[in-house]
């Protein structure tokens, strides 16, 4: 049965939670997946705006996007944005965040 | 946010209490900062977050943790505001309902302990969301379908605790629960059912005690801690079918419901049957300013307009039948049969086999999907929902008053109307979703004062709520009046048997332990 990847992600990557250095890629797919990669909450309502600025529709994918930085990634999900609720350090641990922010970001 | 105490405790009291928890957890799993704090509010809050503030949160990891966590809370009178994963959005997120509570964070105990694919259980912990389950068995290849609610993200034992619904045959889900761990107010720890045994083998299997049964003390409830508990799992069907209709008008829900909840009853149907208006589907295809450009609510003639222009009904019936197809069949007939009556619409029949791919975002097919939520983007901003959710009869009379009386109270404070009707058996649960942007304040006032006449409407009417936002959970328990709040007073006389220092859940829908009591009615101002 072929669904989404958001309904069927990889396990969290091995290590301790609070240990840094895990996959950042790994951690992304499993603690953000359920709502950023295809078919998910996040990427559906990040498409249609990305698609309002004129880019193509796989910027919807955070993944794809080549416009952001770790700060900016780290602060949004801890404070949250629009339709994006604010993670608490159970969801994700300081250490895993240094991790996904390290992935999204791809402006050093 | 800043720091909020709770009532009578000091700052001395606080921070030792915080290093006696982190003593037992672990520092980093104390989170005490500014930052913190903010991550453990309603996130949809009608209003300022600062009404429900969190002093900190801590999240033990295990068993043994959650006792000496409730044993530290005792000590220094710090009262705990357990959550699973904290998802119950539109009812309150992770924030507590008293101030300067500390929120229990159950997220890290996710443990699968056991899934049994002939008997249909498993044995999980609060942390493991309807995702972390649905991959398991998928991974595991167990031929089991879970019930999953519209938003997916919490925690399967959460939801079930606060009596969340689902839309499959097993959609009543604190109906699922089967056998609980819990540890009490003073530490204790409990099992529930045969698990009272040392080693019995049926702890999950058979629903009740050797003597009084305990499993439903527990959900809604102030009462313990759930660490564990069996939840019953559907087997995968043979096959499923889906019959659909789009439903032309607004009172034809009458003949609907009149129709649906017979066959529902006698057992034709076994699932939760859903029958959600055309907001519902409208909301996935854009924001509300592609439909709507102006700030009230959406006039009646535009509603007819955007209905011919999608195609859609005023509401839509679907039924999904699930098991052997010779069966499913003959049941469809049955229910073409009595549609046929009132409507010449032929249904939309959609087969599913094993090996064909699912509808992702179809509950009634037991897939986790957080896709419902994006009904928060419909109103831009800050989108975010409350639900009202008066339990009704399901005969057209009742449904058709309900309706009436919470569309007019809707139109009068410029709401757009959005709500469903699911048919669990000899009751349906009427959810009306208020769709609310944060950043305008007259919106959230409103959404507040329709809130407030929304309850008293219904309970005026004869119905209460099944489930509601921490800023109505006193006033909802204050519409359960039989007899001068007989079942109030029972709910404190437990309370404070098992509880006397108030420290599990001061509030928990309306119940108020002697040492806060002080506190109902407080805190929240229409």
């Amino acid at each position: 049965m072929a669904l989404p990847l958001y309904q069927m992600r990889a396990q969290p990557p091995a290590g301790d939670r609070l240990t840094p250095g895990r996959d950042g890629a790994a951690l992304f797919t499993n603690r953000c997946g359920y709502c950023h990669l295809t078919g998910g909450m996040g990427t559906n309502l990040l498409t249609k705006q990305r698609v309002a600025l004129g880019e193509p529709p796989a910027m919807g994918l955070l993944a794809n996007r080549t416009d952001l930085n770790a700060d900016y990634v780290k602060s949004v999900v801890r404070m949250g944005k629009n339709a994006m609720p604010r993670q608490t350090k159970v969801d994700v641990t300081d250490a895993e965040l240094d991790s996904i922010a390290g992935y999204l970001g791809k402006v050093k | 946010m800043k720091l909020t105490l709770s009532p009578r405790l000091s700052p001395a009291q606080y921070s030792a209490a915080l290093k006696a928890f982190e003593a037992v957890v672990g520092k980093q799993w104390v989170m005490a900062s500014d930052a913190d704090r903010d991550s453990y509010s309603d996130i949809y809050a009608p209003g300022s977050e600062e009404e429900w503030p969190a002093a900190a949160a801590v999240a033990p990891a295990s068993v043994e943790e959650v006792q000496a966590c409730v044993r530290i809370a005792n000590q220094y009178k710090t009262p705990l505001w357990p959550v699973s994963r904290g998802k119950n959005l539109g009812y309150g997120a992770n924030a507590p309902r008293m101030p300067g509570s500390i929120v229990l964070d159950l997220g890290r105990m996710n443990k699968i302990h056991h899934v049994d694919p002939v008997l249909g259980y498993c044995v999980i912990e609060p942390g493991v969301s309807f995702f972390d389950l649905y991959e398991h068995i998928q991974r595991e290849k167990l031929p089991l379908w879970m019930s999953v609610p519209g938003n997916a993200w919490g925690s399967v034992i959460g939801n079930a605790l606060d009596h969340g619904i689902g839309y499959t045959p097993y959609g009543q889900h604190a109906r699922n629960i089967c056998g609980v761990e819990a540890v009490l107010p003073d530490g204790d720890l409990l099992r529930t059912g045969m698990g009272a045994m040392n080693g019995n083998h049926a702890w999950h299997l058979f629903p009740m005690s050797f003597g009084p049964s305990w499993d439903q003390m527990f959900t809604q409830s102030n009462l313990g801690i759930v660490t564990k508990v069996g939840m019953w799992l559907m087997p995968a069907p043979e096959t499923s079918l889906e019959l659909s209709m789009p439903i032309a008008k607004e009172e034809d829900i009458g003949w609907v419901v009149d129709t649906l909840a017979p066959l529902k009853i006698s057992g034709l149907i076994d699932q939760s049957i859903f029958v959600p208006s055309w907001l519902g589907k409208i909301v996935l295809k854009g924001q509300r300013r592609d439909f709507w450009d102006k700030p009230n609510a959406i006039p009646e003639w535009r509603v007819q307009e955007l209905l011919k222009q999608y195609k859609l009904g005023y509401w839509t019936a679907s039924v999904r039948l699930y098991g052997n197809e010779d069966v499913n069949k003959a049941k469809a007939e049955v229910i073409k049969k009595a549609f046929a009556k009132h409507t010449p619409t032929p249904f939309t029949e959609t087969w599913w086999h094993p090996g064909d791919p699912l509808n992702s975002v179809d509950p009634t097919l037991g897939v986790p999907s957080a896709v419902a939520l994006q009904m928060g983007d419909w109103v831009g901003g800050r989108g975010a929902h409350m639900g009202f959710s008066p339990v009704v009869p399901p005969t057209s009379s009742h449904v058709l008053g309900q309706l009436k009386r919470s569309r007019d109270r809707m139109a009068e404070f410029d709401f757009d109307f959005y709500a469903s009707f699911t048919i669990g058996g000899r009751f349906a649960n009427n959810i009306n979703m208020l769709l609310y942007d944060r950043d305008n304040d007259q919106q959230v006032k409103n959404v507040r004062l329709l809130f407030n006449a929304l309850v008293k409407d219904a309970k005026d009417a004869g119905y209460g709520e099944y489930r509601t936002h921490l800023g109505w959970m006193d006033q909802v328990a204050g519409t359960f009046d039989f007899n001068n709040h007989a079942q109030r007073r029972l709910n404190e006389k437990i309370k404070d048997a098992l509880d006397p220092n108030g420290i599990l859940a001061p509030g928990k829908q309306g119940v108020w332990p002697a040492a806060f009591r002080d506190q109902a009615n407080k805190e929240f101002r229409s």
